[in-house]
């Protein structure tokens, strides 16, 4: 194992929450998040748990990262 | 573009009839299509044998596919976020998971399965590591080998060996195992737990990783 990977998979056990959300709470959440996010509205509450798990889940997190990006297009687009 | 309704507009024609929930649907369809065909376009490595018109036809689909969960989903829709924001994480959801899977049609998880999890950290030098930090770090390496052999259950290794070490999209081992994404995401989150614990019980406290390892996360 490199490195890089290590080092990522060192954080990865270190920033691990007894309790933890599942993907398909990510996934409900996940607009909100984009859109507070976007809105520069400060992360707290159950939106800190979307950011914990993002923090660990490549799926959800390659999920959030399209999304948001879209929808900042889509918004520049608007203006 | 994506402000032609507010949110409460959105609901109220698409659970309408006739004409308005007609042409609400033709909207979003348009709206999904653009969200899918984004996500490939993001991901055109994952389509690489595809031509553009192929991946045209597959953002069709992903679409139409979005627009059928968008409706099913419709009553859990909170108003928390923008409409468009909301349904567009279907399309993505959706798109992202087909590319993954296309990308990893030929592989066979069974030959990755097969292969004997060989943990075993290579060293090398980070931003700030010295011998003192070197140790520590072989030490880390060793208990978190010893966790992965001794402490964690077949099911936890097989997935944290194909998905931290082979580093296979989670879709495709939820498609290949024939589960769900929650029940892999738990299996990793205990081994996680685990290892985390196994560190604290040898007396490497959170401190001393991210003092070691910050520089380079």
């Amino acid at each position: 194992m490199d490195n890089k990977k290590f080092n990522r998979l060192i954080k990865k056990i270190i920033d691990t929450e007894e309790e933890e959300i599942s993907c398909s709470v990510c996934f409900d959440l996940v607009s909100d998040y984009v859109d507070a996010e976007l809105a520069g509205i400060e992360i707290k509450g159950v939106l800190r748990q979307v950011q914990q798990h993002l923090g660990q889940c490549r799926a959800c997190y390659d999920e959030y990262e399209t999304l948001r990006d879209f929808v900042k297009d889509e918004d520049s687009s608007q203006r | 573009m994506a402000l032609s309704r507010t949110n409460q507009e959105w609901r109220q024609d698409l659970e309408s009839t006739g004409d308005a929930q007609n042409a609400a649907i033709e909207e979003l369809r348009d709206f999904l299509f653009r969200a899918s065909l984004y996500t490939f376009q993001r991901n055109k490595a994952d389509l690489a044998n595809y031509s553009q018109e192929q991946i045209n036809q597959l953002a069709e689909d992903c679409a139409q596919n979005a627009l059928i969960a968008v409706l099913e989903h419709l009553p859990e829709f909170r108003g928390e976020s923008k409409f468009t924001t909301w349904v567009y994480k279907f399309a993505v959801n959706i798109s992202l998971t087909m590319a993954r899977r296309e990308r990893w049609k030929g592989v066979s998880l069974d030959d990755l399965m097969d292969e004997e999890l060989e943990f075993r950290w290579q060293g090398g030098k980070g931003q700030n590591t010295n011998l003192d930090n070197m140790a520590v770090r072989r030490e880390i390496s060793d208990l978190i080998a010893d966790t992965i052999r001794n402490d964690l259950t077949e099911k936890q290794r097989t997935v944290f060996k194909l998905i931290v070490f082979d580093e296979v999209p989670m879709d495709v081992i939820v498609e290949r195992l024939n589960t769900n994404r929650n029940a892999v995401y738990k299996l990793l989150h205990d081994a996680r737990q685990k290892l985390k614990l196994k560190l604290q019980s040898h007396g490497i406290s959170i401190e001393d990783v991210v003092h070691l390892f910050q520089s380079e996360w």
